[in-house]
């Protein structure tokens, strides 16, 4: 069994899965013959030629709306936003076309869609290849959006999603592309299911609830807390939209302690809407104030010391979780 | 302005229609007088309703441009893919859908393609491959450059028409999907009606072109302009550019120019405009045109033309009575398919958790 990269997961599952399947193709930009600026789509040219991998211009508008039209005649589309980042000039297509075309139709066409959007901080990229902007979408019903915080979800997500009949924002998290690694067997095909938040190490005391990068946080900061007995439990929520409301409530319903962790802003963020689930549903469960460890309320900075400051820590998360039990 | 105006028709020589309509038999230029006649009267009709408080919402007067729509959707096949914009009623009578879905679609009622949940008079049918139109402008420019690249991915010999107004040719977006579409050399007809106003914007201030096929030349296709008003020559330029786009050859971009009749939406006095513009365009009116045209070729007389007009009242009389009986959707109808797949976490939402419906 081959150890194997958080984005070799993704290169291979693509691999895969445009073999299984004829009518997917991939676009965005430098996917082609440069195999992508992080390398997750190299040997994808040679191996399905340029009709099937589409090396597009600068037009993410394009990128994302296209699509829909060939979804529509019977393809399965692979669009990548090159740094989610650079999302914002699609988000009129994602959020008013390939979100609500299957509603809008009232079921007459699927849109089996798979959007990766590479995302995240900690590799120096400044205000424009940093940003965790997941939150941008959640008011948007009829899409779906996961974030893969391991190399297993990184392949078993992106099946998924690629085969799934409805549009998928893929949040592929930049600073696990080559920290993580995993054994994944060849062949695998196991298919993360989605919707389904998974509680990923079980404790008593408290709930720590992430996804991606921040979720590895959790799980070392789960690590140092067990040396001084605290139970903690880290649920990996996998997919953002629809959210797997169950899971998180019946763990806080066990814990009555809750921790949500992200990287993007506080305000407005996942983790808001994670907190008004809990307020709603387990109100009387709870015996300690909602806690939110989260990205600040500002851009996101370039210096390493202050991209250093901007990124929720391992100890700010093992603090906000101590505090929690504490209380 | 009379209302006669719209439907009955004096025959301005001075604006005569010349030449032949290439590979066009007698039968279907008289089909095609037909579904021109059809787009008028049902708009006619329509705004008729709509001012007797017969339906919510507004309604987008198609009359005066008629003919940029329907003389290419007519040339479509049915597995064709046309990608309208508010303004497109001709891209659905053009392409045959039966006029009963699109009252029911202006009604809003359970038997519009949609089933009342989308936007009234932004008709569509997935049958017919009409797509349903999007309120963003020239949104659909983009999917229908997608389904002309599916097609040809999938290797199959369809092709792909899409519709937008002049004030479109501003956005990002047209721009993104011509580009991408003269890249790719894709199976797509690109068709912009320049009515000279978007909205209340005249054409100056959206563009300091005189003639908007001069934007093709940008992306590396022809582009042409022509009366829009004028069947023959929309005829044989938009049959050109289909055979262009089927054959592997690319793109054309059209402008055709035209002008809308009636306000931007029927809760829009125009008060914008000159009477004497409109009076001008009145005059060329496309439909009188037409028919003279057919008269002088011997293809149409009065016979026939009454039966072709009691064949339109009869299908616009049941298309009218369908949508009015036609149930209003269940109040919660909106609530299927927001997903093709289940998700444990998904729900409508509760507006009072834990109370009676909790
Ligand atoms: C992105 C976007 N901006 C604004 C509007 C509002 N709007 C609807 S139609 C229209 C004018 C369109 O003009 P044109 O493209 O010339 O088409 P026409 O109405 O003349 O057929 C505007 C501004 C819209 N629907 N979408
Ligand atoms: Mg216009």
């Amino acid at each position: 069994m081959a150890e194997i990269t958080y984005i070799d997961a993704i290169n291979r599952t693509l691999h895969e899965e445009m073999t299984r399947d004829e009518t997917t193709f991939l676009i965005g930009e430098d996917t082609g013959i440069y195999g992508g600026v992080f390398k997750a789509t190299r040997g994808l040219l040679e191996e399905f030629g340029p009709d099937r991998i589409v090396d597009s211009p600068i037009s993410e508008s394009l990128i994302a709306g296209m699509t829909v039209g060939a979804a529509m005649v019977g393809c399965r589309p692979l669009p990548e936003i090159q740094f989610a980042d650079f999302i914002s000039p699609a988000f009129d297509q994602i959020v008013q076309q390939v979100a609500r075309y299957y509603w809008r139709t009232r079921g007459a066409f699927e849109m089996p869609i798979t959007l990766r959007c590479p995302y995240g901080g900690g590799v120096g990229g400044g205000v424009f290849h940093s940003q965790s902007n997941e939150a941008w979408f959640m008011n948007t019903p009829g899409l779906v959006m996961v974030a893969p915080g391991s190399v297993r979800d990184a392949a078993g997500l992106l099946r998924s999603a690629i085969r799934s009949q409805d549009p998928v924002l893929y949040w592929e998290h930049k600073k696990l592309y080559r920290s993580l690694k995993d054994d994944l067997p060849d062949g695998d095909e196991t298919l993360t299911p989605i919707g389904k938040a998974e509680v990923a190490r079980t404790g008593s005391h408290v709930t720590a609830i992430s996804f991606g990068y921040t979720y590895q946080l959790c799980l070392e900061a789960a690590d140092q807390l067990a040396e001084d007995g605290i139970e903690v439990e880290v649920i990996d929520l996998k997919t953002l939209l629809p959210l797997d409301k169950s899971t998180v409530i019946e763990s806080i319903a066990k814990t009555g302690k809750a921790v949500i962790v992200h990287e993007a802003p506080k305000v407005g963020g996942i983790g808001g809407e994670i907190a008004a689930i809990l307020a709603e549903e387990c109100f009387w469960e709870l015996d300690a104030p909602i806690t939110r460890v989260a990205g600040y309320n500002t851009s996101f900075p370039a210096a390493r010391t202050m991209e250093e400051h901007y990124m929720p820590s391992t100890a700010q998360i093992a603090a906000a979780l101590k505090t929690a039990v504490e209380t | 302005m009379a209302e006669e105006q719209e439907t009955q028709f004096s025959f301005p020589a001075k604006y005569r229609l010349t030449g032949e309509m290439e590979g066009c038999t007698d039968e279907r230029k008289l089909e095609l007088f037909e579904r021109l006649l059809k787009t008028r009267e049902f708009d006619a009709r329509m705004r008729k309703l709509f001012r007797q408080g017969r339906f919510e919402g507004t309604f987008y007067s198609q009359i005066g441009q008629e003919a940029c729509d329907v003389v290419i959707a007519y040339q479509l096949d049915k597995q064709d893919f046309v990608g309208p914009s508010h303004r497109d009623l001709g891209a659905s009578t053009g392409k045959g859908v039966p006029l009963k879905y699109l009252t029911a679609q202006v009604y809003n009622r359970v038997d519009s393609p949609d089933g009342g949940r989308y936007t009234a008079c932004h008709y569509w049918h997935p049958e017919f491959w009409v797509m349903n139109p999007s309120t963003s402008i020239v949104m659909n420019w983009i999917a229908a450059t997608g389904a002309a690249f599916g097609y040809k991915m999938l290797k199959k010999d369809n092709v792909a028409v899409a519709f937008c107004g002049d004030g479109a040719t501003a956005h990002g977006d047209f721009h993104e999907a011509c580009n991408f579409a003269g890249v790719h050399r894709l199976p797509i007809v690109y068709v912009v009606q320049n009515n000279l106003w978007a909205e209340s914007l005249p054409v100056a201030l959206t563009t300091a072109l005189t003639d908007l096929n001069h934007r093709a030349d940008a992306y590396g296709f022809p582009g042409v302009s022509i009366d829009g008003n004028d069947v023959v020559e929309t005829w044989n330029t938009t049959r050109e550019a289909l055979m262009r786009a089927r054959s592997g050859a690319g793109p054309t971009l059209i402008e055709m120019k035209t002008y809308r009749w009636h306000g931007h939406s029927d809760i829009d006095p125009a008060d914008y405009r000159s009477d004497d513009e409109v009076a001008h365009w009145m005059e060329r009116d496309p439909i009188p045109r037409y028919e003279q045209y057919l008269r002088e070729h011997k293809v149409l007389n009065d016979d026939a033309l009454v039966e072709v007009r009691m064949r339109i009242e009869a299908e616009i009389e049941e298309a009218v009575d369908f949508a009015e009986n036609s149930p209003r959707p269940a109040p919660d109808a909106y609530q299927s398919h927001v997903y093709a797949e289940a998700y444990p976490g998904f729900e409508f939402g509760d507006r009072n958790p834990g109370g009676a419906n909790g």
